[in-house]
């Protein structure tokens, strides 16, 4: 590849200045908001995704004029954004930082699923309305959407910073940006420089979108998703909340993207932004071109945990245990006990978000990342080595647990939305390292064929063994768990939670608690995705993913931060009822999303109460 | 003395949680005045002038400026109605320029000429800042920065400024600079100004009448002449230490 002919690598380099380009009109509008509101907004990517399929509506379904359907979806994204701040964030600009970061994450879940239920997850064709002509440059050419594409960047761009510069609603937007109540205090309606913020930001989201229907000639629901982590990616690369950085990082990462494509292969392209997610916002908080100053402070708590009324149930937890292992003699409902057998697996997971976030306050969203490492570390000593089942699902927790917090050791030192965005991360890079690493993992491909578990020889495969065996599982995982919660570790977790400064002044080592958090929710972690993994027979990259990460959180929260009842609660309220409700089944993803951000605004304390 | 007080305070009691920060406070600074609120630590001054500002609801009682109740009203509109602010800390929009600075301060106006007007005026009364127009003002020293937020108070033409420890962290050769200057822009512009300090001595001198809060109690009011020789005042203030 190396020895390719010069003009190929000029043709890559004008990929990735394309490309980047789009990255940039995202990343652009993700630091304004982020500028403004402090906040990093992971609805942007859904405001990217609908803007595009305005824009795909207005062209191949009512052929209306290109420019007419970029002012459509412009203005629709931009109504969409300023609902996104009235509804889901105004109110919560006081709280930790994470309150208001899952709160976008929720009205992302809603907003995808919304689109989806609408138009359907299949992709859609979007051929671009633009002439197939290219003009030559020398050895190689230029499609005439590359250069809309940079010229629009471009012009945003230049606008963007006249508007900021010049004039008075621009300087009220910086000086609002830069201190919020010294701002008020000028007479500034902070409230409406969000809005603003949010608005044109989300306009430009829009306009990406459209771009990017027609570049890649499709529009897709998932393309949400990753729209906001390129866009943050991008950012964070020219320094979190600088508009000119935002541009600068953008074509930074659409040439890594584009090189590192052309030299590894398609299958790399989201491991680069991931990898460089976490490497950059651990080592080089700042960004690459910005030298002034590291990621805004964030409040000594680490994450959010509001106080609230504490429900103890001992005795309910024990009779329920017991309630919960008869079921099955009184129903043998296949669908019943399969329902809950999933269940009682997110439980677990569940259980290990509450140890790391609940009580040591290090918000995750990578826990699906240890149930990969589990899943796949226990199916491959099975296949490939011939370790029984029994044997491989704690070696495999073991790997999970030992992998995973090694992996997590960067990020100790984020705080509050960056330890969030940074776990994300490693969880991301855990599926894309299996992505890659063909002659083990198989790869795309996944694994199949993988045997069901096993105990004592005889294989678990009836629903009713299923059944007992994770409800087993659950209930060793809860008592390991309520083990460590009421011993000295606990104390001592719950410490660093509630001030990270005085733990340290105390003697507390950080670093070392926070390693002994990870590696227990890793462990128990692992055990759901081992066992997860001999049940569903099959798996692959995707088979953990963030949004599995993400709604183990959301259970976490909706039980009660650092309340184990409350996690298993909360993880059967989300998987368990929406299956037994059929109705709803298909507007899972909308349910979950409205629950993550009901309860952040209206009972962050969850069912259960926090602990 | 006009009949009626520009800022008057009306049994306010406010509460940060469980705990109260006022207990039915009283106060008025007429127009034309310079007031000054002293008291210790955690006394409630500062809580005072969130009160008045908006950015702090009150329990109960009212805030009134000139004659209109402006109790719990956003802080932007408060700000139009012409109150402004020095705020703790100063509070300098720090990469913004030393002029987008000043001009943040007439964020209110509309008035392209007059604005204008004042920039050249308040530069004449701040030569300091002229020389550093265009620096970021994030990088002034402390002083540089307390006349940056005076200036950026001025700007908005108020009727009342309101300023929390306009003397706090500054050099003693700066603190009577300052206060020097905030005496010369009550007598020369009339503007009326209701300061809270923790530098008794030096902000008696300047002012007209003085409160002193304590546990967030007014406990003590009159002139500041006799507030200046209360032994009281000299035991608790002027002595040097902070006890109270």
């Amino acid at each position: 590849m190396l020895d390719a002919p010069l003009s190929f690598w000029l043709d890559q380099t004008i990929n990735g200045v394309v490309i980047g380009n789009i990255y940039a009109l995202i990343a652009i509008g993700l630091a304004l908001i982020f500028g403004v509101a402090n906040l990093v907004n992971f609805a942007h990517g859904s405001v990217f995704m609908i803007g595009a399929y305005a824009g795909w509506v207005c062209i191949t379904r009512l052929h209306w004029p290109l420019p007419a359907a970029m002012l459509t979806a412009a203005t629709l994204s931009a109504i969409v954004g300023v609902l996104i701040e009235r509804i889901g964030l105004r109110g919560l600009y006081d709280k930790a930082r994470i309150a208001p970061l899952l709160a976008t994450i929720g009205i992302s879940f809603t907003l995808d699923q919304i689109v989806q239920l609408i138009f359907t997850a299949t992709p859609q064709g979007f051929p671009a309305p633009l002439p197939e002509q290219r003009i030559p440059l020398g050895t190689v050419s230029i499609g005439l959407l590359d250069v809309l594409i940079a010229a629009i960047t471009v012009g945003a761009a230049l606008a963007l910073f006249g508007f900021l510069r010049f004039t008075r609603l621009g300087w009220a937007l910086r000086a609002a940006a830069q201190d919020r109540e010294a701002a008020q205090q000028m007479g500034v309606d902070t409230d409406r420089a969000n809005m603003l913020a949010f608005a044109v930001a989300s306009a430009l989201g829009g306009v990406a979108g459209v771009l990017v229907g027609m570049y890649f000639n499709s529009v897709y629901t998932s393309m949400s998703f990753q729209a906001t982590i390129k866009g943050f990616v991008a950012n964070l690369l020219g320094g979190l909340g600088s508009v000119s950085g935002a541009i600068l990082g953008g074509i930074l990462l659409g040439l890594i993207e584009s090189y590192g494509v052309a030299l590894f292969g398609a299958s790399y392209r989201n491991l680069f932004s991931y990898a460089m997610l976490v490497l950059v916002l651990v080592f080089l908080p700042q960004g690459l071109f910005g030298a002034r100053r590291a990621l805004p402070p964030e409040p000594l708590t680490g994450t959010f945990v509001p106080s609230g009324g504490r429900v103890r149930l001992p005795r309910a937890m024990m009779a329920l245990t017991i309630g919960a292992a008869l079921v099955p003699l009184l129903s043998d409902n296949p669908y019943l006990l399969q329902t809950l057998s999933s269940a009682f697996l997110f439980a677990l997971l569940a259980l290990s978000v509450t140890l790391v976030t609940g009580m040591a306050g290090q918000t995750s969203l990578g826990q699906a990342g240890f149930m990969a490492i589990g899943g796949y570390a226990s199916a491959l000593l099975v296949m490939r080595v011939g370790v029984p089942f029994e044997l491989a699902l704690l070696l495999a927790a073991l790997s999970a647990a030992l992998v995973g917090s090694l992996l997590m050791t960067p990020v100790f030192r984020l705080r509050s939305q960056y330890m969030a965005i940074a776990t994300l991360g490693v969880g991301e890079i855990v599926n894309q390292v299996i992505l890659n690493w063909d002659a083990v993992t198989g790869g795309a491909l996944g694994l199949s064929r993988i045997p069901p578990p096993t105990f004592l020889g005889a294989p678990i495969i009836a629903p009713r063994d299923v059944y007992w065996a994770t409800l087993v599982l659950l209930v060793a995982g809860g008592l390991l768990a309520w083990r460590m919660a009421e011993a000295h570790l606990g104390r001592t977790w719950r410490a660093i939670r509630d001030d990270e400064v005085a733990a340290r002044a105390f003697g507390v080592n950080l670093a070392r608690y926070k390693w002994l958090a990870f590696l227990a929710s890793g462990f128990i972690a692992g055990l759901s995705g081992a066992f997860t993994a001999h049940t569903y027979s099959y798996i692959n990259h995707e088979t953990f993913a963030v949004n599995t990460s993400i709604l183990a959180l959301t259970m976490v929260i909706l039980g009660g931060m650092g309340n184990l009842a409350g996690a298993v609660l909360g993880a059967l309220a989300l998987t368990a009822a929406p299956e037994l409700l059929r109705a709803v089944a298909d507007y899972r993803y909308l349910l979950y999303g409205l629950v993550l951000v009901l309860l952040i605004r209206f009972r962050p304390q969850g069912l259960l109460g926090t602990l | 003395m006009s009949a009626q007080p520009l800022l008057k305070l009306e049994h306010i009691n406010t509460f940060y949680g469980a705990v109260q920060a006022h207990f039915d406070l009283n106060l008025h600074v007429n127009a034309g005045e310079i007031v000054c609120l002293l008291g210790g630590n955690a006394s409630g001054k500062s809580t005072t002038m969130k009160v008045i500002l908006g950015l702090v609801k009150p329990h109960s009682g009212h805030v009134y400026f000139d004659g209109q109740d402006i109790t719990g009203q956003p802080t932007p509109r408060i700000v139009r109605l012409g109150i402004a602010s020095v705020p703790e800390a100063r509070r300098i929009f720090p990469a913004m320029t030393v002029r987008e600075n000043l001009l943040m301060g007439a964020y209110t106006r509309s008035d392209r000429a007059g604005i204008q007007h004042d920039l050249a005026e308040v530069l004449e009364l701040f030569p300091r800042l002229r020389e550093r127009l265009h620096h970021p003002g994030g990088v002034l020293s402390g002083g540089e920065q307390q006349m940056l937020a005076m200036a950026r108070a001025l700007m908005s033409r108020p009727r009342l400024i309101c300023m929390d420890e306009p003397t706090m962290g500054l050099s003693p050769l700066f603190v009577e600079r300052v206060l020097e200057l905030i005496a010369r822009i009550n007598r020369q512009r009339g503007v009326t100004i209701f300061m809270v300090e923790q530098n008794a001595a030096m902000a008696l001198q300047i002012a007209h009448r003085g409160y002193v809060l304590r546990n967030g109690r007014i406990v003590l009011e009159d002139q500041a002449q006799a507030l200046l020789h209360n032994p009281a005042v000299r035991e608790a203030y002027l002595g040097g230490a902070d006890v109270l």
